[in-house]
């Protein structure tokens, strides 16, 4: 099958996930990050859950088409803070702004606008970004999995149970609620 | 009255785990953030073509420097696609709280004006991309995919967002001394 008619399905199925999850909802998200609603949060460690044991077993076939991306540590964690404060603030983060502007919110099509805005302002800036950030403190494109040196799949699944563990009995709503 | 999603975060996270897994056997991870350029880069190339061909980082994400449409681009038009299908279908079962534009905690906090909600989404748009471009990726390719191929950076990234966007969701909601 086409690669394009592949991705076009898939980003279908990815869309229509987070629709029906209610991760394009400013409420569910606020209240994950006020530690008040923790839905997305358990629908994000599931999801990672389920997902180190599926790309480790098929790396163990070696089927794994994996996609490492590196780490320089200072750049990600300039970004990574940045990110946060526009996710705080936005209530989206670039996919589910993605999909609440195909239900027609309009506060999801203005943080779209902005994100293409912010994409272009990080290509005016790159030069001096990789030279600082991204050349900096570059680990390289490197795993746990090659840290540790062993089997990929000895690590996922212990990864992978404590994460479903701490999504199904650990973490509760109500941390960030007050009186 | 329903407040809850159509589905459980149980169903909608086994089938994100499995729809992940599903896209790395047959092409490559879920990623989100990079597509944003690539528009950048197809409407740059199509405006000023000189300018997109001079700027290192357009021509870099011009979907592998040819300026279409790739994998990663059709993927997100199709969350368009199949986020609008699925709305349309499931309008009548979505909670009341989280449909339309204005959201009601975000009124509660700071008024009903629609001039702050939408400046302060596209503001947000902005940091999201600025930050997520600097850090390689987003919540869907470093945390979901990133994190889920044990990727050290990934990591760091999931940390360091749920860090500050806590702090800042916080401070947002503090309680307003009257």
């Amino acid at each position: 099958m086409n690669t394009l008619l592949i991705g076009f399905l898939i980003g279908c199925a990815f869309g229509a996930i987070l629709f029906l999850g209610g991760a394009s909802s400013y409420r569910k998200i606020l209240g994950t990050l006020l530690l008040r609603d923790m839905t997305i949060i358990k629908l994000m460690l599931t999801a990672i859950g389920v997902g180190t044991l599926g790309v480790y077993l098929l790396d163990l076939g070696g089927l794994a088409n994996m996609s490492i991306k590196p780490a320089y540590v200072w750049g990600i964690v300039a970004g990574g803070a940045i990110f946060g404060v526009g996710w705080a603030i936005s209530g989206y983060c670039p996919g589910t702004c993605v999909v609440g502007t195909s239900e027609g919110k309009l506060d999801a099509v203005f943080t779209l606008a902005g994100a293409l805005v912010g994409a272009f302002l990080f290509s005016l800036v790159y030069p001096v970004m990789d030279a600082w950030l991204l050349q900096n403190a570059n680990l390289g494109k490197i795993t746990i999995v090659d840290v540790i040196g062993i089997e990929g799949v000895y690590l996922a699944i212990p990864f992978s149970l404590m994460l479903l563990a701490l999504a199904f009995f650990v973490l509760k709503d109500g941390y960030g609620t007050e009186s | 009255m329903r407040d809850e999603p159509i589905i459980s975060w149980k169903v909608a996270g086994i089938m994100l785990g499995l729809l992940l897994t599903l896209a790395t056997f047959l092409v490559k991870p879920l990623g989100v953030s990079t597509q944003f350029v690539v528009t950048d880069a197809m409407v740059a190339h199509q405006v000023a073509p000189e300018f997109a061909e001079e700027n290192a980082y357009l021509a870099k994400y011009g979907e592998q420097s040819d300026w279409g449409v790739g994998y990663g681009w059709m993927l997100v038009f199709g969350m368009l696609v199949g986020g609008g299908l699925t709305a349309a279908l499931f309008r009548d079962r979505q909670p009341m709280l989280d449909q339309g534009s204005m959201p009601s905690m975000w009124v509660k906090q700071f008024g009903a004006s629609r001039l702050k909600r939408f400046a302060t989404a596209f503001a947000g748009g902005v940091l999201l991309l600025f930050g997520a471009r600097l850090a390689g990726g987003c919540t869907s390719g470093h945390m979901i995919s990133g994190i889920s191929q044990l990727a050290v950076g990934s990591f760091i990234f999931g940390v360091t967002t749920f860090a500050v966007a806590i702090g800042t969701a916080k401070f947002l909601y503090r309680r307003r001394s009257a």
